[in-house]
């Protein structure tokens, strides 16, 4: 950052230092407003979701200790939220469990009398960790086939891609519900099974930019000062050809969050009294047409609001990074 | 172009192969043994091992995938535990509904292509960036929060069209009367916007693309008119990749449109399986399974070979 601002301020014209990557792409993605609104989103969900595991580690592990969850001291409740997430109370407010927002309840309380806020943000963490263990996953396979397919090419690159063929076929939302009625509910094995679901995409995108990588020179005089493949592949081709990765990583986590809130509203996943975001949407969808609209709207908002931050945010480093948009 | 055919052949073979294989795998490897549940509430072991060998469990593993994919390519789908009947009728009955569903918002969609170009010819004015903004926004909302509040406006407070189930079909897939095409509109408008969004964004860059390329500033450069290089320089270039888009979406909801059948309670390929999971159908979800994957394959082999035959660049390409 200091560098750049040497670079463009401190020289004129005479003699200007070559901006790095980073700073050239984090330039031209501060003009687009559309990408830092999502950058803005990204690191609210991050800092929410964050605070929500960081309070679930903390908290009591076996879930029937949690029943009296509001009578601890805050940092051992397993949640940072106003009010028990799971704690009914048929007494939240005037007219009994149901309550639009007030200002006890902001965003008003459920059937239950549950805090729909509460709800919320916890739920925050089931997003996060699906976006990020999914993605984990689907990464840590794609970028170790996609590379070796790209750089060794013959028989390697024709069984990693006809592999990803296969993957890429498999009807997503329906492949995992297929496991899923093999291995019965839980929302653990609907992370890993997106994630292995999906790394099809990011070995594809890999092996592309590999195969125009690994003719440059500096690879030949790696090789030729006797360096291992994997050192080549590793070390000097990956970190190349990160740039449509980190885009598509973005795009990804957004992916993930879409497919665990549709799964969760099929009824598969978050097991209750446990909210994700889409179990959330399913359980109040009957009071939404009754005309109690708080408590299907505020999950909703959540959702669309986070979802448009990954692609927004996504789609602005595409084409920050894209060197056919350089001006 | 015949060998760009038979490579995708090849190709189609292998997925096939592979999908029925997992398949295969996770419904047999997997913890629950078939002949127990199929026995019923309260088997016998002479009952569990009479089902056993019915089913041909007893036999070695590559049998029972051969005896597997022999009867999947007869059409046979195996017999719903749930309904007893089988599965291959069950999806004969729902596959038109979907077909439906899906051609009538695959047709909507395509007003992607025009809103796209529209945006991209007026880049950076005031039209282009609210349109990109809602088209962003639009693009991120799940099918089934879109549905509900459809739902919610058009059925509830309007009270305009009907929010559940699908009238009669007639001539294979289309509405017999006034009230059942009414019925498939709000699923139709559910799945469509969404991906008029995503279709009208990707149009734009497309046609940014395009625009930006030598070929264009040669054809403005010789005095072509405005009109004249969007619609007979720019246009086919710009358009055909976001057809595919089209084509290979038609497919993947051909396949089962599970969401949008859930929400709206409409009948239907992913409604047929969705309605087996609860129960852990296995032959229903396993059979929805392969369905989709097949559709979906198939449809992306047309829309590739007619990306090919359409642009020579793509079939010279390897």
């Amino acid at each position: 950052m200091t560098e750049e601002v040497v670079a463009t301020a401190g020289e004129g014209a005479m003699e200007v230092k070559p901006l790095s990557p980073w700073a050239d792409t984090w330039r031209r993605l501060k003009k687009n407003k559309l990408a830092l609104i999502g950058l803005v989103i990204i690191v609210i969900f991050l800092l929410v979701g964050g605070v929500q595991e960081i309070a679930n580690l903390l908290g009591p592990q076996n879930a029937s200790e949690t029943a009296t969850a509001a009578q601890r001291p805050w940092w051992q409740r397993g949640y940072l939220a106003p009010y028990d997430p799971n704690g009914g109370d048929f007494h939240a407010g005037p007219a009994g469990p149901i309550n639009p927002p007030s200002m006890k309840h902001l965003l008003g309380t459920d059937y239950l009398g549950r805090d729909v806020l509460s709800r919320a943000l916890v739920a925050t963490r089931i997003s996060l960790l699906v976006g990020i263990i999914a993605v984990g996953i689907a990464l840590a396979i794609g970028l170790s086939l996609g590379p070796i397919s790209g750089y060794y090419g013959g028989a390697v690159d024709s069984v990693v891609m006809r592999m990803a063929d296969i993957f890429f076929a498999f009807p997503y939302i329906l492949f995992v519900l297929l496991i899923m009625t093999v291995l019965g509910p839980g929302f653990r094995n609907v992370f890993i099974a997106i994630g292995i679901l999906s790394w099809a995409g990011y070995a594809r995108l890999n092996r592309g930019s590999v195969l125009s990588v690994k003719q440059v020179e500096y690879i030949e005089a790696a090789r030729a000062q006797g360096a291992s493949d994997l050192r080549i592949i590793f070390r000097h081709v990956l970190p190349n050809t990160m740039a449509p990765i980190y885009v598509a990583i973005a795009m990804g986590i957004g992916g993930a969050i879409l497919t665990e809130s549709a799964l969760s509203y099929l009824g598969i996943g978050m097991r209750p009294p446990d909210a994700s975001w889409g179990s959330m949407i399913t359980d109040y969808q009957t009071y939404f047409f009754a005309g109690q609209w708080w408590m299907l709207t505020f999950p909703s908002v959540a959702l669309v609001v986070t979802v448009f931050g990954f692609i927004s945010f996504g789609n602005g480093l595409r084409d920050a990074t894209d060197p056919k948009l350089k001006e | 172009m015949l060998t760009y055919i038979v490579r995708r052949l090849f190709q189609l073979i292998v997925v096939i192969f592979g999908v029925t294989i997992i398949t295969f795998v996770i419904m047999f490897l997997i913890p629950g043994d078939p002949a127990q549940l199929l026995a019923g509430k309260s088997p016998t072991p002479g009952k569990i091992a009479l089902i056993r060998s019915e089913l041909g469990l007893d036999k070695p593993l590559y049998v029972q995938y051969t005896r597997f994919v022999n009867r999947l390519a007869h059409g046979d789908f195996g017999t719903s535990y749930q309904t007893d009947r089988p599965v291959s009728a069950m999806l004969r009955e729902n596959i038109p509904y979907t077909a439906q569903l899906a051609l009538a918002a695959v047709l909507l969609e395509l007003i992607g292509i025009p809103l796209g170009i529209y945006s991209a010819l007026r880049q950076y004015t005031f039209w282009d960036s609210a349109y990109t903004t809602t088209a962003l926004i639009v693009w991120g909302i799940p099918v089934f929060v879109m549905g509900l509040f459809l739902q919610w406006l058009f059925g509830l407070k309007l009270n305009l069209l009907p929010v559940t189930g699908a009238g009669d079909l007639a001539f294979g897939i289309f509405p017999n009367s006034w009230d059942s095409f009414l019925h498939l509109i709000l699923p139709a408008i559910a799945i469509g916007l969404v991906e008029v969004a995503y279709i009208s964004y990707m149009q734009r860059a497309a046609m940014l693309e395009v625009i930006r390329s030598d070929y264009i500033r040669t054809a403005r450069a010789k005095g072509l008119s405005e009109r004249q290089v969007v619609f007979k320089h720019a246009f086919k270039n710009a358009v055909i990749p976001v057809m595919t888009i089209a084509g290979i979406d038609l497919g993947a909801l051909m396949g089962g449109a599970i969401i949008t059948e859930a929400v709206f309670s409409r009948p239907g390929v992913g409604q047929m399986i969705y309605s087996s999971i609860g129960a852990r159908d296995l032959p229903v979800v396993a059979a929805g399974v392969i369905f989709s994957t097949f559709v979906y394959v198939i449809a992306n082999l047309i829309v590739d070979l007619s990306y090919a035959w359409v642009d020579p660049r793509i079939r010279l390409e390897e």
